[in-house]
């Protein structure tokens, strides 16, 4: 294989090749989908859960958010909407790179996984759009995404990705394909985070839950996505020798590394005003999150070790999400005590 | 004296937990190190230390293929069996290594829980410190 030279689109249907493919990229493969006879089971498991998380915007209801948008200060507004139309810009890109990958992926039960993710992107977009809808009139929704189009800061940021997504449209190259899919984490594992960061805090203050509950099933969604892509970049790399080189390591800590200033530089201009957030502490928070990127590729840690600084940055639990389990434990009476410090029993 | 560590893994970190723990153990003591796909349950009663290892999934929930095992020893443990529970997990979920809470409290009133220990995702430096300890947890006697 050569890692310049353009991927085949692939056709529909190959009906003298094996339904179970043999390569995430230039495999052979029918084109038919079975689940029970794919060639990397652990994404069946994965698949079903994504479509689990199916959540949509119009469920959530916005009343409460709405009452206290007056109550919030001239500054969290502003920021508020900056954030809100940075993230949707964001998401806006991964819908249709998403599909463009699809087009050369020969392995169908990723092709499928794909479409599943392009799906749950469409969603975040339009629940970006549906918290606009509820605070804000069109006119000043419009002045925002102009606003958020024409910032340096966020040009910049965005172009590290735009540069890789586009340079596999216009030459859908194995290489390309590696490059696009480690700005994917980029985008969907860190560049989401400062944002994440300043809901989060708004509701640690109880302030716009409702935005900060679909902030939650985005953040659930964005976490299985990154999950699913550092997969495929490992299964890429190991399929295929002539990409698991050194000089794409170095790609791959150079790239992440680049995201992860890019993402400091944004916080700074974007969380400065915001009390109780403290930006050196955000700066220890954005290397502890590459870290742990690095370590889903299987790489080792590139910054200093460190616990997680911001603990309270994460998605919401059940009982704020109001969601109702349905699991294993609940179907029989599983009434175990819990277990803690206060039985005498400490973890390590 | 016999161990046997029991392990689920998807994506290798707790494979990595479980081959650290395992290295450390079998200097001690005569280990059986198994993936959960390759184990026998009707063997559990052959051993002294049994150890589980898993990741967490969907909602702080059991990965699948470790149902039956708790499962099994819901139902055929004795408090003798000396026990502990290690697993790797992302802190961003609501509840971090939540099937090693659920193994944990079970495993607690009806075996001899010694210890648990949760990693994030793939082991760090800490977490490799930490395995002397619980191996040593493991094997101390119990004073009860
Ligand atoms: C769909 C999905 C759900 C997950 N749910 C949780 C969770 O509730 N709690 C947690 O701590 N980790 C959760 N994780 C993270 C995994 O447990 C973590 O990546 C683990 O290290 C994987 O272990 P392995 O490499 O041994 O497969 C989840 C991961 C995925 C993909």
């Amino acid at each position: 294989m050569k890692v310049d030279q353009p991927l085949q689109s692939i056709k529909l249907l190959n009906p003298a090749q094996p339904n179970k493919s043999t390569g995430i990229i230039n495999g052979q493969s029918s084109g038919i989908l079975n689940w029970n006879d794919i060639s990397h089971p652990q994404m069946y498991e994965l698949y079903q859960t994504l479509l689990g998380n199916f959540w949509k915007a119009q469920e959530i209801n916005m009343q409460d958010d709405v009452k206290q948008w007056d109550r919030l200060s001239d500054t969290e507004r502003d920021i508020f909407l900056r954030v809100n139309t940075q993230l949707a810009s964001l998401d806006s890109l991964q819908t249709p790179t998403m599909t463009e990958v699809m087009h050369y992926v020969t392995d169908s039960s990723f092709k499928a996984i794909l479409a599943v993710i392009s799906q749950q992107e469409a969603v975040h977009n339009e629940s970006y759009s549906y918290i606009l809808s509820s605070l804000v009139p069109l006119s000043e929704q419009n002045k925002r995404f102009n606003e958020a189009k024409e910032d340096p800061i966020v040009q910049k940021r965005n172009q590290l990705i735009l540069d890789a997504y586009q340079q596999f449209i216009d030459r859908p190259t194995p290489q390309h394909l590696f490059e696009l899919a480690v700005n994917s984490i980029n985008l969907e594992g860190i560049y989401f985070y400062s944002g994440f960061a300043f809901f989060y805090h708004l509701a640690r203050q109880q302030k716009m839950l409702k935005t900060s509950t679909m902030i939650s099933y985005i953040q659930r969604d964005e976490m299985q996505h990154a999950y699913f892509i550092s997969q495929f970049i490992r299964i890429l790399l190991s399929e295929n020798k002539e990409l698991n080189t050194e000089a794409n390591i170095e790609y791959i800590y150079q790239t992440i590394g680049k995201a992860i200033e890019l993402e400091k530089e944004w916080a700074d201009h974007i969380l400065k005003d915001i009390d109780g957030i403290e930006l050196d502490e955000f700066h220890n928070y954005l290397e502890y999150l590459a870290n742990k990127r690095f370590r889903q590729l299987g790489l080792d840690n590139y910054y200093p070790e460190r616990d997680n600084p911001m603990a309270w940055i994460h998605v919401f639990s059940d009982e704020m999400m109001n969601e109702t389990k349905s699991d294993f434990f609940e179907q029989k009476s599983r009434t175990y005590t819990k277990v803690s410090s206060s039985n005498g029993f400490d973890e390590l | 004296m016999k161990a046997c560590i029991v392990y689920t893994s998807t994506t290798g970190n707790t494979e990595e937990v479980a081959t650290a723990i395992y290295n450390q153990l079998v200097s001690h003591i005569d280990t059986d190190l198994m993936s959960i796909d390759n184990f026998e349950f009707s063997t559990i009663n052959m051993y002294d230390y049994f150890i589980i290892g898993t990741y967490t999934w969907g909602n702080g929930q059991l990965p699948t293929e470790m149902k039956a095992l708790y499962q099994r020893i819901e139902t055929h443990a004795n408090k003798h069996l000396r026990t502990a529970v290690f697993g790797t997990g992302d802190r961003f979920y609501p509840l971090f290594c939540g099937a090693v809470d659920r193994f944990r409290d079970m495993l607690y009133e009806k075996t001899d829980l010694a210890v648990t220990f949760k990693v994030e995702l793939s082991p760090q430096q800490t977490d490799y410190n930490k395995v002397p300890i619980f191996v040593d947890r493991m094997l101390a006697v119990q004073v009860s």
